[in-house]
């Protein structure tokens, strides 16, 4: 039975990768080291594998076909897709196995997301991998939610999603440690008319509402309140996924600042989750 | 108004056609490159409504946003065309009052 070793969630932007420098620098200081801290307690543990949750920015999706979830189940993933992201090309290990026990046990609990064998891996997964120092250390599994296209799952369903995936990943046999890490947000709009503004307010209640711990409170207040914070926003459902991974657990937020230099509210932290 | 993260709950069919030239353009190498030998040719070929056509022959980043461009891919055709930030931030903020509140 695998051990999950930590549950994390990082915002991500690549403004981060590719205007490093734009905000003052003891802000842009502070966010880096918090993204090292969770590589590098991600690394500690030493996982055979890492989950990871995210949103494709319509790279690999389409409205021709579009999955409100989806889990990568391929042996390696070619990354990123942006040509204009200042990441290297690389392939990112993945852990096909574990993918597909995910995808057989979460169907099994009556969810019914779409599977790929081939993706191509944008900055939601790979700034934040980047940053934290762990791209290509660790075999990935990446769950991709819909996040930028409506209609989109509802949160309180990203929660049970979550926590249907949990109890598969602590019912694996083949591997003894697993970590997850997800992404996306907090605060922020893209290519709407309020593109730079941030909410600072939605940002620090959607975090105070992970701390109180609980499976759906900081769903429902993310349902209530998100249309204030911007479609980029709207990725806090990746977190949410984490949270019903965590069982709810009490957050504990490493780091949260409101960066309008790189158009994002940065939010980083892990769910305390009893041994 | 109340103010909304998005123009459109569901996809209109004038909005996925305007969204198909925005994906096609970003990630096929071909309609790219066609694209961009003959930008009006291209528009002109596709299934448009008028207005749709207009805004995309015009580069009408408001106009697009507010008949259901989806925003992640409008903002990647802005940097292909190479609309300058301030240009292409000043279009969405001039139509901002039409869909927030």
């Amino acid at each position: 039975m695998a051990e999950i070793t930590g549950v994390y969630a990082v915002s991500h932007t690549p403004v981060m990768t590719n205007m490093p420098d734009a905000p003052a620098p003891a802000r842009r200081e502070a966010a880096f080291r918090q993204f090292t801290r969770v590589g590098q307690e991600i690394a500690a543990t030493q996982p055979d594998a890492l989950v990871l949750v995210s949103d494709d920015h319509l790279h690999n999706f389409f409205l021709d076909n579009l999955p409100p979830f989806c889990i990568g189940v391929a042996r390696s993933y070619p990354s990123p897709v942006e040509g204009w992201l200042k990441i290297p090309k690389q392939q990112l290990p993945g852990d096909a196995a574990l993918a597909a026990h995910l995808l057989q046990s979460v169907m099994a609990a009556g969810f019914d997301p779409a599977l790929s064998m081939e993706l191509t891996l944008d900055h939601g997964m790979m700034t934040p991998l980047d940053l934290a120092g762990i791209a290509g250390a660790i075999p990935v599994v990446p769950i991709l939610v819909n996040t930028v296209q409506p209609p989109m799952p509802a949160m309180r369903r990203c929660v049970a999603f979550g926590r249907a995936l949990g109890q598969a990943i602590r019912g694996y046999m083949g591997a003894a440690r697993v970590a997850v890490l997800a992404t996306g947000g907090l605060s922020h709009d893209v290519g709407t008319p309020r593109m730079g503004q941030l909410d600072e307010a939605f940002d620090r209640g959607f975090l105070q509402q992970l701390e109180a711990g609980g499976l759906d409170a900081a769903a429902d207040f993310a349902e209530a309140t998100v249309n204030t914070a911007g479609n980029g926003a709207e990725e806090v459902r990746n977190w949410l996924v984490a949270q019903g991974i965590a069982e709810g657990a009490p957050f504990e937020t490493y780091h949260y600042d409101c960066i309008t230099d790189w158009y994002t509210g940065i939010g980083l932290g892990r769910w305390s989750m009893m041994a | 108004m109340t103010a909304r993260n998005w123009v459109q709950d569901m996809p209109t069919e004038e909005a996925y056609a305007i969204n198909r030239i925005l994906y096609r353009v970003q990630h096929d190498r071909a309609e790219e490159t066609r694209f961009f030998d003959n930008p009006a040719r291209y528009i002109a070929d596709e299934p448009l409504s008028d207005a749709a056509r207009a805004a995309l022959d015009a580069t009408d980043i408001g106009r697009l946003y507010l008949l259901g461009a989806n925003p992640y891919l409008l903002r990647a055709y802005c940097l292909q065309l190479r609309v300058p930030e301030a240009d292409y931030l000043a279009a969405l903020r001039a139509v901002g009052d039409a869909t927030h509140g």
